[in-house]
């Protein structure tokens, strides 16, 4: 047989399989387990940070309610209505999202 | 595939669309498992670059810029992976006898002594030179192509290319000689 002839038979014998769902799978497992480790890691991650704000807010305020419990009062309606203005806003922009989607 | 089908994969799995990625993975993985397994010698752990070859193509997916085709793009990932890797070839090596072993009770394509001295004169050729006889010899890319996966001038693939596939002819005849 000719040397490129045997050449070419050589070399396709290291051809991977045309089809190999083992191997697609593999892909995607590996691939939706590092997605997971990532986000658990972001997860740890944000409740660190708000267990942090939370505790710097909290321990000076609580210092603070002691000595003026009016003024608290006034804080937690503040806050109160801060937060129904946020949560308001956007569950609107969720809406308008979903509407220009359509 | 054509280059609409895989266009319209690749948009489908930028959204986060994991069953249009799985696709674009069993079209392309013959090519890129085939140029990696000529490159680095060891099936196995050919296999395991490949993998973390798509698995990087999938996170990075956004960088994609559809001036090349997906299976250059990930075999040029592919490519540097290989080449940056510093791994044991122990386990790799082991699972590729097993795996040989295999093919030789069930393929009879090419001789077992030519795959041997194709195996050996791959691995002596300079690392440049094996990926682009690799890519243009064994996947049948486009010295354009391979230029684009290997960042190199196209004369220097084309030169490679040639030098290489003479060199793999050589080691055939010496072989027939001894």
């Amino acid at each position: 047989m000719k040397s490129e002839a045997r050449l070419q038979r050589a070399l396709a014998a290291e051809r991977a399989p045309r089809r190999d769902p083992s191997f697609t799978l593999a892909v995607m497992r590996e691939a939706e387990a590092r997605r997971f480790r990532l986000q658990t890691a972001n997860g740890v991650l944000r409740s660190v940070g708000i267990a942090v704000a939370g505790s710097a807010i909290l321990v000076p305020l609580a210092g603070w309610a002691g000595s003026d419990p009016a003024g608290l009062q006034d804080g937690v309606l503040a806050a109160a209505g801060l937060i129904g203005l946020v949560a308001g806003a956007r569950l609107m922009a969720a809406r308008a999202g979903a509407l220009l989607r359509r | 595939m054509t280059p609409d089908d895989e266009a319209r994969l690749v948009a489908a799995a930028r959204t986060g669309d994991s069953r249009a990625f799985a696709a674009l993975v069993d079209a392309h993985q013959q090519a890129v498992r085939g140029f990696l397994r000529r490159f680095c010698g060891h099936w196995a752990e050919a296999d395991d670059i490949a993998q973390e070859a798509f698995v990087t193509a999938w996170r990075k997916l956004a960088q994609f810029e559809s001036r090349s085709s997906f299976r250059s793009w990930v075999s040029g990932i592919g490519f540097r992976i290989a080449r940056d890797a510093r791994r044991s070839h122990q386990r790799a090596s082991l699972r590729d006898t097993e795996w040989r072993a295999q093919q030789d009770e069930t393929e009879d394509e090419a001789p077992l002594e030519d795959r041997i001295a194709l195996a050996e004169a791959m691995a002596a050729l300079p690392e440049e030179q094996r990926a682009a006889v690799a890519l243009c010899l064994g996947e049948g890319f486009s010295h354009s192509e391979a230029a684009a996966i290997l960042k190199l001038p196209l004369g220097t693939v084309k030169s490679h290319v040639t030098r290489g596939r003479e060199r793999l002819l050589q080691a055939l005849e010496t072989r027939d000689e001894e």
